[in-house]
């Protein structure tokens, strides 16, 4: 089955991260394809590449970063939100006139279209809620 | 065509939710989905007439949300009990609504393909 999964909650936040994670995670090895994560509202600073994990805690950056690449899964951010919160890839940091760019590798700024084009495609939508 | 409800549930101003679910309810309808909207709980504030958002230096919503059927989404359900809870009359509303009691609302969602904002 091919699944759209959209996340709300911001890592180390609540459970809706590490659960949209986890369920990414159980789908692909049951076989099923996860053709686009969308990282939506406060879940968009999951692909902040200057966060530092709390000591003993899971690196979710890292954890997504592995998922996007083992299943060659699109990991996608609502750029509306994304920069409003300072998720700035490097064409976003030129045209802001910022002084980094804080986009982590294996994530991609994305418009809402995206999300819609995704769930057109698949059989089933999965939402994440904070 | 695919069906598709948005729910918006939150209250107006307190977040961005209910104007990123309006706004999603229009992506949908440029994507050719047969879209309805929902606006239960605190959500049937968005629609209420008059919002001056510029004292929040905010967009207004009921002003976008006024703009839905002109991206043709004419199916705008309230909550029925959500607007006895509010004491809102469909006469306070910026756009022709229908109600619906949650028995209803349950079958508008059961019905769709998607259904985004439901859980929230």
């Amino acid at each position: 089955m091919i699944f759209t999964v959209a996340v709300h909650g911001a890592p180390y936040a609540g459970q809706s991260n590490h659960h949209a994670l986890s369920f990414c995670n159980a789908a692909a090895d049951a076989g099923h394809l996860i053709q686009r994560v969308f990282f939506y509202h406060e879940a968009v600073t999951t692909a902040l590449n200057s966060q530092v994990p709390p000591q003993g805690e899971t690196d979710i950056v890292a954890a997504w970063q592995q998922f996007g690449v083992d299943n060659h899964v699109e990991l996608g951010v609502c750029i509306a939100n994304g920069i409003k919160r300072g998720v700035l890839s490097e064409a976003e940091r030129q045209r802001y006139e910022k002084s980094a760019a804080t986009l982590a590798d294996g994530f991609e700024l994305v418009g809402l279209g995206q999300l819609i084009d995704s769930i057109a495609n698949s059989d089933r939508y999965v939402e994440f809620p904070a | 065509m695919k069906n598709m409800v948005c729910v918006v549930s939150h209250a107006p101003y307190a977040s961005s939710h209910s104007l990123e679910a309006i706004e999603a309810a229009m992506v949908g309808a440029v994507f050719d989905f047969n879209v309805s909207i929902l606006f239960r709980g605190e959500g049937v504030w968005c629609l209420l007439n008059d919002q001056d958002a510029n004292l929040l230096r905010q967009r207004s919503i009921a002003k976008v949300a006024t703009a839905l059927p002109t991206y043709d989404i004419d199916k705008v359900y309230v909550c029925s009990q959500a607007m006895e809870d509010t004491g809102l009359g469909e006469a306070d509303l910026c756009v022709p609504v229908t109600q619906l009691s949650p028995e209803e609302q349950g079958r508008l969602i059961n019905d769709q393909d998607i259904a985004i904002g439901a859980q929230s």
